[in-house]
């Protein structure tokens, strides 16, 4: 082609583009009247609250005009509004102290979330197909009243909520108790039900404690990513700071006990990894010596240190020292959670742990660098999910997921699926609202009244409401007000103490502040008639796991992951592309395995991996991680879904899968770090893995364009 | 360059500009993204020409007969001295008064049903700053040093429609800084 040609064709596709883009008047979206007043250009800051997990840290959040394309009366437009922007911590909250993690930020996307269900819907495929047509409100809440209206027999109603969600939890108490159901179910995969039990028996609070990090010297961490996941993070985070550079001349020390580092560990100043499940026994023989050393007393003959290196693998000589350390460096402070209390031997090992703070000394009320329980935090809630669900013949799901978070083996998909009506709140089509008959779509946390009371993070009560920020972008509609309409118009309505959102999410406050309160001088107490035997003279129990050994050489042990906790919230665009803190790794599932391992293996970084346990298997690239113990595999909860938006369906794989039905024998929660796999080389590396840093895993076919 | 092809690309540049003229001046606006500074590439083109067009109001709002029956500019645009932005006012505020004032007139019984419908005044802009030219416009410290709207918005008490006729560039701005001794710093007005 000449320059001739080129500047022919040039005027020709030009003047047809031209042509082409002259823009049709119809494509034009009328504009709506706004509602709001509004000063374009000109920001403001509202209050509200972090919906994502059950620490409830306040948000500041920035709301400015915007134009939102929008639906009204069946007609597509745009409104101009005033919308949040984005979200930052709120500096007076008790709890986040004006910090706000990464989950928290990227909750934003949840308001502008392409795949929102934005009206009431119907299924129109087969469940679980994730097909649903549009239905009027009024048809929705009729629909509803009818199935409720024909239930008849006792246990017909069941609910599956997410634990800790404020009062939303008591207005579907109000529901269950009037149709003499079991209370809402508050199936939690990552529970920290023993904890609590241990706490209850050990110091009357069926409730997580909160820890003075900021005053101790001296903190050993039994496998809470305390730092990373577990609890309430923001205002651990904080204190932690606190801890390290808050004091002049003091620095605080930090272990961790786990056998596989998390971002907790790799910001300790020591990593201790034991065999799973033998943290307890660990915690007890530290107790012991440090019991020993201050007071003299008899050493227990079965915990010496000799014996814990047998059990758990840790030398002598590091026991012995991390005791002196221990005894030394007061306030010292040990804390329980995580994958050390999802074995068969939780309670145990939760209790023991608390022994080895009662032998520090510091869980006396008021002194230092201790613990506390914040007064009227939330108590837990039973959590089996499966018997709830069987005899049920309406089930209704307000934000939660329990075909993802559970074990095949508990037969929670064949069990809702036998259910004849399901109707679902969620804002999302997730793995369970999947199988769902009717979805009532809630607002977004920023469009409606919320509510949360601190379960921990705080020394005093912390209960919040806070108004919406702003009016709702579709047509969905509070839960809350769903269910006080939906009880009104019932055969024999249900009477509730609350007439709209607005009063149940003001509620909070009152409920948590009652004079019940719990004051912080009772704190050691225990309840009368309650004698725990200490702790030390249990016997250690072993834990169990399900797998032969010989056939499933390694402990799996699938954490929860920095960016979407238990998995909810993989529908984020920015959590997916936000890297792994220890791996880099990001939109996609990775089996972490022990450098050694995985040489013997003749695994190599990216390649796939068949992971099998007795009750099934799954395929992701590996990860060679030095940060595991060479029996341990690891691998990050949250992704795998079946539906969950076009950001997370179908990608990588769910561990959870594969785990099996082994619970802990005195809260009969999931032992989620019991299973025992065997590992396979399946095949090279296909390009799967996407790790943010290094760029060493290129795909393969960008290198075959360089 | 032959004297051939010149012509020929002089030829095809004017067939560009005249049809981005002609379809760019109903003020149509389509979907599709040219770039990301043009949604179109007649908009391009005519950004290129400087070719602007004359926005046509769906209703012909007369400012004239507003001013001289004694209303503010403030009146209506209210946000001028709150914010960055004067704004385009809703058909709310034509019905505080209008729900009472001259209703039977054709033109307010337009306004009306537009308000009926909970549908707002597709009012198109008439000044502005193309986005690409990353000017950070505020009223309100021009309103504060008591800057007359007329200044740069011309005598809208002489127009029925606001008409495009101080032009806004970058010279236009800096010799009024200049004379009031504003600040002339370059991330004044740019960011």
């Amino acid at each position: 082609m000449d320059r001739r040609d080129f500047i022919k064709l040039t005027a020709v596709t030009g003047t047809s583009a031209a042509l082409a883009s002259c823009g049709n008047p119809e494509h034009q979206l009328i504009r709506f009247v706004p509602d709001d007043d509004i000063t374009p250009g000109i920001a403001e800051w509202k209050p509200s609250v972090c919906p994502v997990c059950s620490a409830g840290c306040g948000v500041n959040v920035r709301v400015m005009d915007a134009d939102v394309e929008t639906v009204r009366d069946g007609q597509r437009g745009v409104m101009r509004m005033n919308v949040a922007k984005k979200l930052e911590g709120l500096r007076d909250d008790p709890i986040s102290r004006g910090g706000l993690c990464a989950r928290g930020q990227a909750a934003i996307q949840i308001t502008y979330h392409p795949d929102r269900v934005t009206q009431p819907m119907k299924r129109e495929g087969p469940r679980g197909s994730g097909r649903f047509t549009p239905v009027s409100w009024d048809a929705a809440i009729a629909e509803l009243v009818a199935r409720l209206d024909a239930l008849d027999d006792k246990n017909a109603l069941a609910v599956v909520v997410r634990p800790r969600r404020g009062q939303r939890t008591a207005l579907f108490i109000e529901f269950t108790k009037r149709y003499g159901a079991p209370e809402p179910i508050a199936y939690e995969l990552f529970s920290d039900s023993a904890v609590r039990r241990a706490n209850d028996l050990g110091y009357g609070h069926a409730q997580l404690a909160t820890f003075d990090l900021a005053r101790a010297r001296y903190v050993i961490s039994f496998g809470a990513d305390f730092l990373g996941t577990w609890n309430s993070v923001v205002s651990q985070n904080a204190a932690f700071g606190e801890m390290r550079q808050g004091r002049k001349g003091v620095r605080g020390k930090l272990v961790q006990v786990e056998s596989r580092m998390s971002q907790t560990g790799a910001a300790a100043d020591e990593w201790v990894p034991t065999r799973p499940g033998t943290e307890g026994f660990l915690a007890v023989t530290l107790a012991q010596l440090v019991a020993s050393d201050a007071k003299g007393a008899v050493r227990h003959p079965d915990l010496s240190p000799d014996q814990a290196e047998k059990v758990t693998g840790v030398p002598a000589k590091r026991i012995v020292r991390l005791a002196r350390e221990l005894a030394e460096n007061g306030p010292a402070l040990a804390i329980v959670g995580g994958p050390a209390v999802a074995h068969t031997n939780a309670v145990y090992t939760a209790s023991a742990v608390n022994a080895l703070n009662a032998a520090l000394a510091i869980d006396r009320p008021g002194k230092p660098g201790g613990l506390f329980f914040t007064p009227g935090g939330e108590p837990g809630r039973p959590t089996a999910v499966a018997p709830g669900l069987a005899s049920a013949k309406l089930l209704l799901i307000d934000e939660a997921n329990p075909i993802y978070t559970s074990p095949k083996a508990w037969r929670v998909r064949e069990t809702i699926e036998q259910i004849p009506y399901i109707a679902s709140f969620s804002h999302f089509i997730d793995d369970t609202t999947a199988y769902a008959d009717l979805i009532l779509p809630d607002h977004s946390f920023l469009e409606s009244w919320v509510d949360a009371t601190a379960e921990s993070g705080a020394p005093e009560a912390v209960a919040k409401s806070a108004a919406p920020v702003m009016k709702p972008i579709h047509n969905t509609r509070a839960t809350a007000d769903v269910l006080i309409d939906v009880a009104g118009k019932l055969k024999s309505p249900v009477s509730l103490p609350w007439k709209t959102a607005e009063e149940l999410a003001k509620s909070a406050a009152a409920t948590s502040h009652g004079p019940s309160a719990i004051s912080r001088d009772r704190l050691p107490n225990r309840p009368a008639g309650r004698q725990e035997p200490p702790v030390a003279s249990r016997r250690f129990e072993e834990p169990r796991f399900d797998g032969d050994p010989s056939q499933y050489p390694f402990h799996f042990l699938p954490y929860a992951s920095p960016a979407f906790g238990d998995g909810s919230t993989a529908h984020l665009p920015w959590l997916q592309e936000l890297p792994d803190p220890l791996t880099s790794a990001m939109w996609s599932s990775w089996v972490e395995i022990n450098p050694q391992t995985a040489a013997r293996m003749g695994i190599a970084d990216g390649d796939l991996v068949d992971v099998a346990s007795s009750q099934g298997s799954l395929r992701a690239p590996a990860v060679i991680f030095p940060g595991i113990a060479p029996d341990v595999i690891a691998m990050p909860v949250g992704q795998g879904h079946e539906h969950f938006t076009r950001y997370a369906s179908g990608r990588g794989a769910n561990p959870v899968s594969i785990l099996a039905p082994i619970t802990d024998s005195d809260t009969g929660s999931l032992a989620w770090a019991a299973t025992r796999v065997r590992i396979a080389r399946a095949a090279s590396a296909d390009g799967s893995l996407i790790l943010f840093a290094g760029e060493k895993y290129e795909k393969p076919h960008e290198r075959e364009v360089r | 360059m032959r004297p051939g092809a010149a012509a020929l690309k002089g030829a095809a540049l004017f067939l560009i500009g005249a049809l981005a003229y002609a379809c760019g001046s109903q003020g149509a606006v389509s979907d599709d993204v040219y770039t990301p500074a043009h949604r179109t590439m007649s908009a391009a083109v005519r950004d290129y020409l400087s070719i602007r067009s004359t926005p046509q109001q769906p209703i012909p709002f007369p400012h004239k007969t507003h001013i001289a029956k004694g209303a503010e500019c403030t009146d209506c645009h209210e946000t001028v001295e709150k914010g960055p932005i004067a704004g385009i006012p809703s058909v709310k505020t034509c019905m505080i008064c209008h729900s009472q004032i001259a209703t039977t007139k054709p033109l307010i019984k337009q306004v009306t049903a537009y308000s009926d419908k909970g549908i707002d005044i597709p009012w198109q802009r008439v000044y502005g700053f193309v986005h690409e030219a990353h000017v950070r416009f505020n009223h309100a410290p021009h309103i504060r040093a008591k800057v007359d709207c007329a200044t740069c918005h011309g005598q809208l008490k002489d127009q029925t429609v606001a008409e495009h006729v101080v032009d806004h560039t970058m010279g236009f701005c800096v010799n009024c800084h200049r004379q009031k001794n504003a600040p002339n710093d370059c991330l004044t007005c740019h960011f």
